[in-house]
């Protein structure tokens, strides 16, 4: 009786292990579609292993295409075009593409699988992507929960971004954190440095990574970021301009107004910097300077609960009101907005009441 | 108690730091139904219900958002003000649904007490009865927050 | 009656008397989700019919060298589980290398069939009707041609169904079972054309 099992057992697990040898060594010869070459805006060669999709592949090759979902075909994000070798377009593709992206080849990254030499094209501004390696060199505390962290860029050793754009950086796992996450931050720094990279960061509550920054990083630590990202940049145009943002949405305005200074940008600009107490305003030397060194710069901190003390110096009530007040008529303006959503949307409502083409507005929303 | 297999994975997700450092359960040992209905029994026992308190602190919320970032009076003894940070957080249970990081600070006028919370926290409140574990960075006191805000 | 016609017999009657959709009533689960048109169901009812006689002839081998001398009966419903698995497993690896456009159209399908409850049903009803190895080919071959007939023509009447108006609690999978049904009626009108099986 007992035999007869052991002898059904074994059987069946010799049958199953069998059957998923088979299958191991048959993959093994199958699933390799040896080297295959990536050809991108015909002007970089990759040559790869065959068999994966291509997001990750151009991942692995550091080339960072932006992806929210991490190649499950859900975000739609991880575009791009392949001119040759994609095979047909998929179903799982099919929802977040239209008729105009069909007909140009666009596809989604993360599901064309690389079985042979591919020919893509990637947007300049992505293609500059890079990972850096650097090196945390600075940490300033700016407020009672803002910080400016300094990195030095180790590998490579310069970046070159537009003022206003962001970059993503990694946190490793550490104590409160089991997996590696990115998050995205404006860059502050001055431009002419190209080997540094400021950011302005506030500590949110539970967050995993401003918490990793405020706790854990220490001068002299290793990160990692990759960047740069985004579209917020100065117009060239010589419309006045205004800036509103507040706390750590000075970053990518304190970058553009370094940038002008550099360039001696002779654009008339006003800064609208709103927060309720004294004690959470912060750069006030700095921007003292810059108002000195640019040619028509003005800085206005606007606070909606001044203290006791010398308060003449501030405009009060909601950075809102004192854009009201000191605006009057912005129809030739424009307008650079950092934030939160709830500070942008009220901002951009006064701007369009006080005459403003919402074309004019340009703005990094926090999300 | 026997539990589900989703409702391992759910509670895996909650003591995890996928979402929030730290996670949502912090050093209690309960598992995710038992501080639920424990939280339930001290709110029927004073008589209000999630859906209320949701709710209100909705309410709260909105009315603070307008003072981008500033204090705002809600009542004659209560202000509360709103802070926004890039990006989203998830629902940690099976559906969809992403709330804004925003977090809503809120303080008694005459005794300068604090509490705070996200607006993730008014979906875990209102949608499933969850006000985190004891030791969680969100944790809020079902009395506590009675207290504060009615 | 000879093997031969034993087996095409079986496959006629495989196809229409004792279909093993509308007759038996497996597989639904596919017949139901994938029969919203008839081009994804063309494709599910090809890979099917391969799948199908494929599997029916390697449970068939399984069973007459493996189980039976061994007197595992009791074991074959995993044994057979377990070869359909590998099987279409390794099917996809061999579309997937040669035929890339192939495996698109089958692509999604293939690992569902695996699940699919009609592979393993024709596979159990061989092996407790006694089929040799060539009524076996013609059974499995018959059921998947079976099937994929029943699925075309439900994806048919559903892609007719879709501009027509439904009462309200009826649509989708409610008026899909009707059908299938009213469809397993007339089926059932082949019974006597065919005596033998």
């Amino acid at each position: 009786m007992i035999l007869a099992i052991l002898t059904a057992v074994m059987v069946v697990s010799l049958i199953a292990a069998a059957l998923a040898g088979v299958l191991v060594v048959s993959e093994h010869y199958l699933n390799d579609y040896g080297r295959c070459r990536i050809t991108i805006n015909d002007e970089r060669e990759l040559e790869v292993e065959g068999g994966r999709d291509l997001l990750s592949l151009l991942t692995s090759e550091k080339i960072f295409i932006p992806s929210a979902c991490g190649g499950r075909s859900t975000c739609g994000l991880c575009k791009l075009k392949v001119l040759e070798g994609a095979g047909p377009l998929l179903p799982t593709e099919e929802p977040f593409l239209d008729e105009d992206e069909r007909k140009s080849n666009v596809r989604l990254s993360c599901q064309v699988k690389v079985r042979q030499d591919l020919k893509i094209e990637i947007p300049k501004e992505l293609f500059a992507i890079r990972e850096y390696t650097c090196k945390c060199a600075e940490i300033t505390d700016l407020t009672n929960d803002i910080k400016q962290f300094r990195f030095e860029l180790v590998e490579p050793q310069t970046m070159d971004y537009v003022p206003g754009q962001y970059i993503q950086l990694r946190t490793p796992v550490y104590e409160k954190s089991s997996e590696e996450v990115y998050r995205a931050y404006s860059i502050a720094s001055d431009p002419a440095q190209k080997n540094i990279i400021d950011l302005i960061i506030r500590l949110v509550p539970g967050g995993i990574c401003t918490t990793y920054c405020f706790e854990y990083l220490k001068v002299g630590d290793e990160v990692k970021m990759n960047g740069p990202y985004g579209e917020f940049r100065l117009s060239e145009t010589d419309a006045p301009m205004v800036f509103i943002a507040g706390g750590s949405g000075m970053a990518p305005i304190k970058c553009m107004l370094h940038h002008m200074k550099n360039t001696q940008n002779k654009r008339k600009a006003v800064y609208y910097f709103g927060a309720n107490h004294p004690r959470q305003l912060f750069h006030l030397d700095l921007m003292k300077e810059l108002e000195k060194n640019l040619p028509d710069f003005k800085f206005v901190p606007v606070l909606s609960e001044p203290d006791n003390g010398d308060n003449s110096k501030y405009e009060k009530g909601l950075v809102t009101d004192a854009v009201r007040k000191g605006l009057k008529n912005a129809s030739k303006s424009e307008a650079y907005l950092c934030g939160s959503p709830g500070m942008i949307e009220a901002s951009i409502k006064v701007l369009r009441e006080l005459g403003m083409d919402e074309k004019n507005i340009f703005y990094d929303k926090f999300e | 108690m026997k539990e589900s297999p989703q409702n391992n994975k759910l509670e895996a997700l909650l003591r995890s730091s996928k979402l929030v450092a730290g996670g949502f359960m912090g050093s209690d040992n309960r598992g995710v139904l038992e501080i639920i209905d424990a939280d339930k029994i001290e709110l029927s026992r004073l008589g209000f219900t999630c859906q209320q308190l949701a709710s209100r602190m909705r309410q709260i919320t909105d009315a603070a958002k307008t003072g981008l970032e500033t204090w705002v009076q809600i009542d004659d003894n209560l202000e509360a003000k709103t802070e926004e940070a890039r990006g989203f957080l998830p629902c940690p249970w099976p559906h969809a649904g992403r709330f804004v990081k925003r977090v809503t600070i809120i303080r008694r006028i005459n005794t300068s007490e604090t509490i705070q919370w996200s607006d993730l926290n008014i979906h875990l409140i209102g949608g499933h009865g969850f006000f985190q574990g004891r030791g969680s960075n969100f944790r809020i006191e079902p009395a506590i927050l009675i207290k504060m805000i009615f | 009656m000879n093997e031969l016609s034993h087996a095409f017999v079986v496959f006629i009657s495989a196809i229409f008397t004792q279909n093993i959709l509308l007759s038996y009533f497996l597989g639904l689960c596919p017949f139901i989700g994938v029969s919203r048109e008839v081009k994804t169901s063309f494709g599910l009812g090809l890979a099917v019919i391969f799948v199908m006689t494929s599997t029916c002839l390697l449970n068939w081998l399984a069973y007459e060298y493996v189980i039976e001398p061994l007197g595992l009966h009791f074991f074959r419903f995993i044994l057979f589980i377990i070869i359909i698995a590998a099987f279409v497993q390794f099917v996809e690896m061999v579309i997937e290398r040669f035929s890339p456009s192939l495996y698109q159209r089958l692509g999604v399908f293939l690992p569902l069939i695996t699940v699919n409850c009609a592979i393993l049903g024709a596979s159990l009803f061989m092996v407790i009707r006694d089929y040799s190895f060539i009524v076996t080919f013609g059974y499995g071959l018959g059921s998947g041609i079976g099937w994929f007939l029943a699925i075309i023509a439900m994806a048919g009447i559903r892609q007719r169904l879709a501009i027509d108006r439904i009462p309200k609690g009826l649509q989708g999978p409610g008026i899909t079972l009707i059908i299938a049904g009213l469809m397993a009626l007339a089926f059932i009108g082949f019974t006597g054309v065919l005596s033998g099986n």
